[in-house]
Formats: structure tokens, C-alpha cells, sequence
């Protein structure tokens, strides 16, 4: 089955060191690619700053555009990716060794249909 | 979910005629559910033939007896229910099939409510809704039982149920027993639910009654069922163990105004000895798998108080020993109290006061922290302190015995006072 994994962006991403960050960000460089290459990782993306987010909101059949993100502050999106796990606990067992130093993961069943 | 509902209370007495029905459907459902879930991978329906069966059940069984084979019986009534449902539900053409594939004999293999127990008590799962999961689909507890047993609306509950067994349906939990290498944590989290459930039943935290044997026995039931199907670990053993030497001292837990009695001042002639030395020999059971683990230790501490003669003649130092053993394998603040607690009596009020300071950090919410403080303090002769502590303590529990213990404390202590 596929997962959705959506990352929030940790406290390395938002105060840590330029330094740090190209650590960090190399590790997850290296962990995707090889998760990629062996077909667990379907897909996905680091997503630009939530800054620059735009919102659409629809409401009785209009529109309307609000310049933020849909999730404000500290769990603000930072990269999504889809997951190709025999189960939840396959899932979640790949989801935990994402090597960033803190930040939250949510894992949730893509409905297939 | 509006299904008919019937009865299986746990006060329903072994010797009434209900009573062995009773335990064959607690037996039976949780074992039939299991492997209808397993074939049809829908816990609502595999719930509703259950019920369904039972049903059936409990209008043929009293007046014509238990059958020999209940479980085929069920089986085939649960199968025959649902090709009933089905045939007028079109759209289950696929599980039609395998209803009717399926033997009319439950099959020799492996348990199915082992993948129960663990689905339930999957991590993904909130603690709350695997306690009420397993209760329901194990221990074949009725959604208004379960309501009764926690206080809380039967809606709410309902809500509970309905949402963790959509989660486990649509979130991809898989319905299995976990491998090897992951079984020791995810055991943990089944032997947690039914520790917390035997807990809520021992020392209710919401309500009137201080004391529910019921959820004490459905946990007892649980842990028994758990140590059956996984015999080669010695954990589920001692909580086993641990729950039995809790209910041998039950009667005497209790004075006949219904206040709660301290194990120091309980009745020790009142307690089950049979129940303990069988409890003992499950412990050792356990200590031969070679394995040790906390419950083990919990349990090992509790059949030393059990085997203990009086109150004066229990072997603190080697309580001590088993605390410290427990306290190196579960590094909780609750356990290293609990071993001041017995450190008062092996080395003195005063070396136990320091380390219950030293927890305050940490268990300052706790009632039984400032409760054992205010006992500590009396010993050493520090009256006004004690009193403060008790008074604490008293804001910080709710369960209706403890409260009254330590209102009559503190009226003691006021008496003195005053003269």
C-alpha cells in the first residue's frame, strides 16, 4: 500500500547553524536517495519556505486567496513523500530512521482505489 | 452499531446456570471474532456475526444446554448469519465466497486472538482506544459494559470504539502477530492495557466505588488468555501471577463499612492461600523461562507480602533487593517511591524521607508521593509538617476510599492536637 509522509520543518531547519542544516540536509540527501533507488520512496519533495505559501479557500462556490500557509508555525510543512510499505508497520519502521534531529512525521494510508 | 445487546456481567455467579455459559462466550466470542476478522478483515462485521450468534445463543442454549462443540456451533451460526446478510447485500459477492469457503469446523491452529490482542494494542492506536478495543473485541465485553466499567457515556465510548477500528481498517495496521524482533515492545503495550484495566478494576481513580471486580476479572481473564498463547514468555506469566496474588487478598482489602483497609491492617487469615501458592508457582514458572522482566519482579514482590505472616514479619531487606531490581529495569519515579517506601523500614524514616523529597520534582501531582511523605514525617515526630502533606495528598485523589483514609487521619492527628 502507499503512505503519505508529511515533515514538518524541526527546530534544525527553523534556528539551527548554516552549518548544521548542510549536515542535516546531507544526511537526508543520502537516506531519499537510496530509499528511491529501491522503490520505497515513490515520490516526493522538499517544499519551499511556508512563507511563501499561497491558501485557497473556497467557499460557496468562490474563491479566495490568503498569503499563508494552510498550518501556521511550528508544524508547518517542510517536504512530503509518498511510501510504498507492505503495512502501517512497515511504514512507520521506515519513517523513524528519517535522519533529521527533531521536527514530526505524519503517516497516513493513501486511499487506493 | 445498534445491535441487540445482551448481558454478560461478571457478577453472574459461577454456580448459576448462566455461569458456564458465561465463560464459554467469553471463550468462544473473543476466539470467533478473531477469525472472522482474520477472514474478513472487517472488524464491525465480523462483531455483528458475533453477536448475532450469540444471540442465537443465549435463546437456545439455557433451555436446551450448552452444545458439546460450542465453538462449531457458533461458528456455523455466525457463518449461516452472515450468508443470511449477505444474500440480501448484493455488493458482498467477494466475502460471500469466503463464507461459504470457510470450514464448518473452527481449524487446529494457531489462536487467532493472539493477532487480536496485538491489533488492538497496536502502538498507532491511542492507549485509551486500545483498552477499550480489547475489552470489547477480546474479552467480549458489550460497548454499554465497557461505558458502565469506565464512567464514561456510552456514546463516547461507542465513538471510541467505531474510530480505533476504523483506524486499524484504513491506516494499514496489519492484522497479525508482530515478528520476533519486534514482539518485546509491542507486548509491553498489550501487557500496559491489561495491567491498566486490572488497575482501574483494584483501585477505581473515577466513581463511588472504590473497588470493581469485574474489570479486575476481565483483566485477570486477559492476562490468563495471553499467557496461554504465548507460553514461552515469562512476562505475561507474571502479570498473571501479579493479578492473582492482588484478588487472593481482595475480601480482606475491604472493611465492612466499605473503607479500604492498608495491607499492614488487613486480615492476612482472609487471604486466599491456595491462590497465592499457586500464583507462587507461576512466578517460578516464569523464573525458569530465564528471562526476567518487571512484572515478574511486581509479582515476586507481591508474593512476599502474601507469603509473609503478619505485617512485622515481612522480609524488608529483600523487598529492598527486588525494588532495586525493579527500579533498574523500569527507571519510573512510582517505582523508585514505592522503594522508599520499603527502604523506611529497612534503613529508617529519615533516609526514606530524603529520597521521597528528591521525587517531588516529578510526582508532585501524585497523591500516594504526599500521602507517604505525611506518614514518613509522623515518624519522625513532625506533626504539622505531616498534616500538610496529608492535606495535599487529599486534593489530589479522587477515589473515594483513599480520601476517606486520609480524612480520618487527619482527624486523628487534629484529635491529638487538640488533646
Amino acid at each position: 500500500m502507499k503512505f503519505m509522509v508529511l515533515l514538518t520543518r524541526g527546530e534544525w531547519q527553523e534556528s539551527g547553524s548554516q552549518e548544521e542544516r548542510e549536515r542535516v540536509f546531507g544526511s537526508i540527501q543520502e537516506w531519499w536517495g537510496k530509499l528511491s533507488a529501491s522503490g520505497q520512496i515513490v515520490e516526493g519533495h522538499q517544499l519551499q519556505h511556508p512563507q511563501t505559501a499561497t491558501t485557497v479557500i473556497i467557499e460557496g462556490g468562490q474563491s479566495l486567496l490568503v498569503d499563508r500557509p494552510l498550518i501556521e508555525a511550528k508544524e508547518a510543512i517542510g517536504g512530503y513523500a509518498i511510501l510504498e510499505a507492505a503495512d502501517l508497520d512497515a511504514a512507520l519502521a521506515v519513517v523513524r530512521t528519517f535522519p533529521m534531529p527533531d521536527g514530526k512525521a505524519e503517516v497516513r494510508a493513501v486511499v487506493e482505489r | 452499531m445498534a445491535k441487540p445487546r445482551f448481558a454478560l456481567s461478571s457478577s453472574v455467579s459461577d454456580s448459576s446456570p448462566y455461569g458456564r455459559l458465561e465463560r464459554v462466550f467469553r471463550e468462544e466470542a473473543g476466539r470467533l471474532t478473531a477469525s472472522l476478522v482474520r477472514l474478513l478483515g472487517d472488524f464491525d462485521l465480523a462483531e455483528d456475526l458475533v453477536s448475532d450468534a450469540l444471540v442465537e445463543a443465549l435463546e437456545h442454549w439455557p433451555r436446551e444446554g450448552v452444545p458439546d462443540r460450542p465453538a462449531s456451533w457458533l461458528l456455523t451460526t455466525a457463518k449461516r448469519k452472515g450468508l443470511d446478510r449477505f444474500r440480501r447485500e448484493a455488493k458482498y459477492r467477494e466475502k460471500l465466497e469466503i463464507l461459504t469457503a470457510m470450514p464448518d469446523a473452527p481449524r487446529a491452529e494457531p489462536d487467532d486472538r493472539l493477532r487480536l490482542i496485538f491489533t488492538c494494542c497496536h502502538p498507532a492506536l491511542a492507549r485509551e482506544a486500545q483498552i477499550a478495543l480489547t475489552l470489547r473485541a477480546v474479552a467480549g465485553l458489550t460497548t454499554e459494559e465497557i461505558a458502565r466499567a469506565f464512567l464514561l457515556p456510552v456514546e463516547t465510548l461507542a465513538q471510541r470504539i467505531v474510530r480505533a477500528k476504523r483506524k486499524i481498517v484504513t491506516s494499514g495496521v496489519p492484522y497479525r502477530v508482530p515478528p520476533a524482533e519486534e514482539l518485546r515492545p509491542r507486548l509491553e503495550s498489550v501487557l500496559a492495557v491489561i495491567y491498566l484495566v486490572f488497575n482501574e478494576g483494584y483501585l477505581a481513580t473515577a466513581g463511588d466505588v472504590p473497588l470493581r471486580r469485574d474489570l479486575a476479572q476481565d483483566a485477570e481473564w486477559l492476562a490468563g488468555l495471553l499467557a496461554r498463547l504465548l507460553p514461552d514468555d515469562p512476562e505475561p506469566l507474571g502479570l498473571l501471577a501479579l493479578i492473582r496474588l492482588h484478588l487472593a487478598r481482595w475480601t480482606a482489602r475491604l472493611d465492612a463499612a466499605g473503607q479500604l483497609v492498608t495491607l499492614e491492617e488487613q486480615d492476612r487469615s482472609q487471604w486466599n492461600q491456595e491462590l497465592i501458592s499457586r500464583s507462587v508457582e507461576l512466578i517460578e514458572r516464569a523464573s525458569r523461562l530465564g528471562r526476567v522482566g518487571p512484572y515478574q519482579v511486581e509479582a515476586a514482590i507481591a508474593a512476599l507480602h502474601c507469603e509473609a505472616p503478619t505485617w512485622a514479619a515481612t522480609d524488608w531487606p529483600q523487598l529492598l533487593a527486588l525494588y532495586t531490581l525493579l527500579a533498574s529495569l523500569d527507571a519510573s519515579p512510582v517505582v523508585r517511591l514505592n522503594r522508599a517506601i520499603v527502604l523506611a523500614h529497612v534503613a529508617g524514616p529519615e533516609a526514606a524521607l530524603r529520597e521521597v523529597d528528591e521525587l517531588e520534582r516529578g510526582l508532585g501531582r501524585y497523591y500516594l508521593l504526599h500521602a507517604t511523605r505525611a506518614a514518613l514525617l509522623r515518624q519522625l515526630g513532625r506533626a504539622a509538617d505531616a498534616v500538610r502533606a496529608d492535606e495535599r495528598a487529599l486534593a489530589l485523589t479522587n477515589n473515594p476510599a483513599e480520601r476517606t483514609m486520609i480524612e480520618a487521619r487527619l482527624l486523628h492527628a487534629q484529635h491529638r492536637a487538640v488533646g
